[in-house]
Order: structure tokens, then sequence, then C-alpha cells
């Protein structure tokens, strides 16, 4: 069997005589760097379980003792199952097994660990010597779901393949939010030693809406009407999110920023407002400039009066 | 597969769930992690997450919690600042 080498002392960046201070101040530096619960970069996990086995051998003097003894006859890449001098189960690995307690949780069992660690674990194994007893949690996921605004307001079933190429049938609650996240129980990284496996968890990203806001559970769209609807008061129709259109009736007298309340059409439990602004037209008819003008003589309004 | 947010109930159910004692649990329910009963859908992977900090960065449980509410306003200010983005 193939076992390949990893330099501890690289991993954790200490030298070789380092005390026992400065390799528990390196593990302690780097876990806080490259925790899976505090760094979200996809390759922190990996480097957190090297740093922690690392740590996990040259934090215990025995083991530390028998790693140097070892390490002085390899060279990277080598195959040293077989190399004169070096048994396996040399190795006193009571990784999970009581004392300083466990270091890994994340990800699957023994096939998380290097080849150096698995290797020497099989040796253990097979000579009787390892025990079990330790379980614990698998880690946590996290992943994206973007979804429409129309897609978070109707909820329902939604298949999607994350990047390693699963797919899921997530069932999406109606009117999620943004930020929000959905737990698949147990699609997280599997439990060590038995234990259940971790969450993976969706966090829902909306994507704007070019005609709907969203705030809270109520949605806001711009109603566009011209100048004499909103004098002398319309019928017109409103577009709601899922496409059917209402007819809303704009009150006489209707400046723009009024708000018109369509109850229990915004997103589920909430309602959608209709922001009435006055449109004007860019050109006008001959017709059209007559009317304003005689409109403009007759009209004692000065909308200006209003801010003094 | 499918899932759904769901409503962990029994504290011995989240404790299961995290791989935590329930006497952990209630610890950490005391220092202010979670609250319930009823648990919220996330609360054993909150619990788990305490306990993995305080085991791997070498905190006492006051300090994971701790750890536990600011990664928690990141994840927040993190998604307003995704939505901020999006919106600008």
């Amino acid at each position: 069997m193939a076992v390949g080498y990893r330099d501890y002392y690289e991993t954790l960046g200490v030298p070789r005589d380092a005390s026992n201070e400065e390799i528990r101040k390196a593990y302690r530096k780097l876990a806080r760097e490259n925790h899976p619960d505090v760094n979200k970069d996809p390759g922190a996990e990996d480097r957190f379980k090297e740093v922690s086995e690392a740590y996990e051998v040259l934090r215990d003097e025995e083991k530390r003792a028998k790693y140097d003894r070892l390490g002085s006859n390899w060279r990277r890449g080598d195959d040293v199952s077989g190399a004169a001098g070096v048994d396996p189960r040399d190795f006193d690995f009571d990784f999970g097994n009581g004392g300083g307690g466990t270091r890994f949780d994340f990800g699957g069992g023994g096939g998380d660990f290097s080849d150096l660690f698995e290797g020497l674990f099989r040796g253990r194994r097979s000579g009787g010597g390892f025990g079990g007893g330790f379980s614990t949690r698998g880690g946590d996921h996290e992943a994206s779901l973007e979804l429409s605004l129309e897609e978070a307001a109707r909820g329902g079933r939604k298949k999607i393949t994350l990047g390693d190429g699963r797919d899921y049938d997530v069932n999406i609650p109606a009117g999620v939010r943004d930020g929000q996240r959905i737990r698949l129980a147990g699609e997280g990284s599997q439990g060590v030693g038995g234990g259940p496996p971790g969450d993976l968890f969706l966090r829902v990203r909306i994507r704007p809406h070019p005609r709907f806001r969203r705030e809270g559970d109520d949605l806001y769209t711009d109603l566009p009407v011209t100048p004499s609807e909103a004098a002398l008061g319309a019928d017109v129709p409103v577009r709601k999110l899922d496409g059917d259109t209402v007819r809303l009736k704009v009150p006489a007298g209707s400046s723009s920023g009024r708000k018109l309340r369509l109850r229990g059409q915004g997103m589920p439990g909430g309602d959608l407002y209709a922001t009435v602004m006055i449109h004007v037209p860019k050109t006008l008819s001959k017709e059209e400039r007559v009317a304003y003008e005689r409109l403009a003589e007759v009209s004692g309004f000065d909308p200006r009066s209003e801010r003094r | 597969m499918t899932a759904t947010a769901l409503a962990v109930i029994e504290l011995e159910v989240v404790a299961r769930e995290a791989g935590l004692h329930p006497e952990v649990c209630e610890r950490l329910m005391r220092l202010g992690l979670l609250d319930g009963p009823p648990f919220a859908d996330d609360a054993a992977s909150q619990l788990a997450r305490a306990a993995r900090l305080r085991r791997d960065l070498g905190l006492g449980w006051s300090g994971a919690v701790f750890a536990c509410e600011l990664l928690r306003r990141i994840d927040d200010l993190e998604a307003q600042v995704r939505r901020y983005n999006s919106e600008g």
C-alpha cells in the first residue's frame, strides 16, 4: 500500500525544533483561519483537516518522537509502508480513543485522513489495537439557491443540481425570504464513527425583479397613469406578480406617490401596493396642446403652494 | 430526495442530532445560544457548531457561543451586502 507522507511541521509552519507552545500557537492561528465554520472558502475544510492532523501528531510528545524518527527516513512521495525499521503498528495514534479528544469531525470517516494516517490506522486496526467508541455528527454544508421573485412567492418543489453533481428535489416554502436557509437534513458530511450526518443548508438568494420590489411580505409596483386619469379618477389594469391582471380604481385627485393597496396580492400573507406615477406625453398633438393651454388658463391649482 | 424545514421539538432530539449530551445542550441554551422549545430547524447545527468551535479552537463554552453570535452577525451582514450589491 502506497503511503504518501506529509510534513506536519511544514503544514503548521513551524521549525522541527519548535516548542509545544509554538506548535499550539501555530495550530490555533491556522485553525481559526481555516475552520470551516469560520471560513466559507471551499478549500478551507481540507486545509483545516491537514492542520488538525498535523497538530494531532505534533502536540503529543510520544507521537511526535515517533513521527520524527520516521520522518528522517522519508522523502516526499516515497512509499514507506515497507521501509526498513518502520512498522505502522509502532505508531500509537489513539485517535478518538479518549485522551486529548478527537479533532476531526468534518467529512466522511476515514476517507478524510491523509494516506499516511489511513495507512497507519489500518495497521492498527488489523492488529486489533484501534478501538472505536467515538462518534460525532458530520459537518454542515451550505450552498446558494437562486430564485426568481415568482418562485419565492409560489413555493413548491424545485429540482436543483449542486456543483458536485448531486440532484435534489427541494421543497421551497411559499414566501421564502432572501437570505433564509432551507435545511436538507442529513445531506452534509457523513458522521464519524456512526454519528449522524450533517445538514446541507441552501441559502436563498432572490433575484431582483424589474417591476416589483419586496418589503417583508408586501410588494410594491409602479402604476403609470395619465394626468387626466389622476385628476378625474379611473379604473386601470394592474399586473400582479403571477401575471394576472386586476382592475384598480384610481381615486380622483391622486398625485404621484399615492399608494393604492391590493389586499392579499403580495407575497403570501402580504399586500400589493401600486404607487401612482403620473406620466405626461413627451410630445403633444395640436389638440392636446390646445387642451392643456386651456387647462392652464382655467386652473387655479398651484402644487408649489402646498409646500409653503 | 425531498427536504423540508422541520421544526424540532424535543431537546433530546436536537441533542441527538447535534451529537451532544442533552445537558451540554441545556448549558448552551443557558448561555443564550438558542431559544426553545420549540427549536428552530437549524438548532442542531448551531449546537454542533458551538461544540466544534470550542474543541477545535480551544475556546470555552462562553467563547464558543460568542463566536457563534459573531459568525451569525457576519452571515447577516454578508447577506445585506449581497442584497445591496444586487440592487445597486
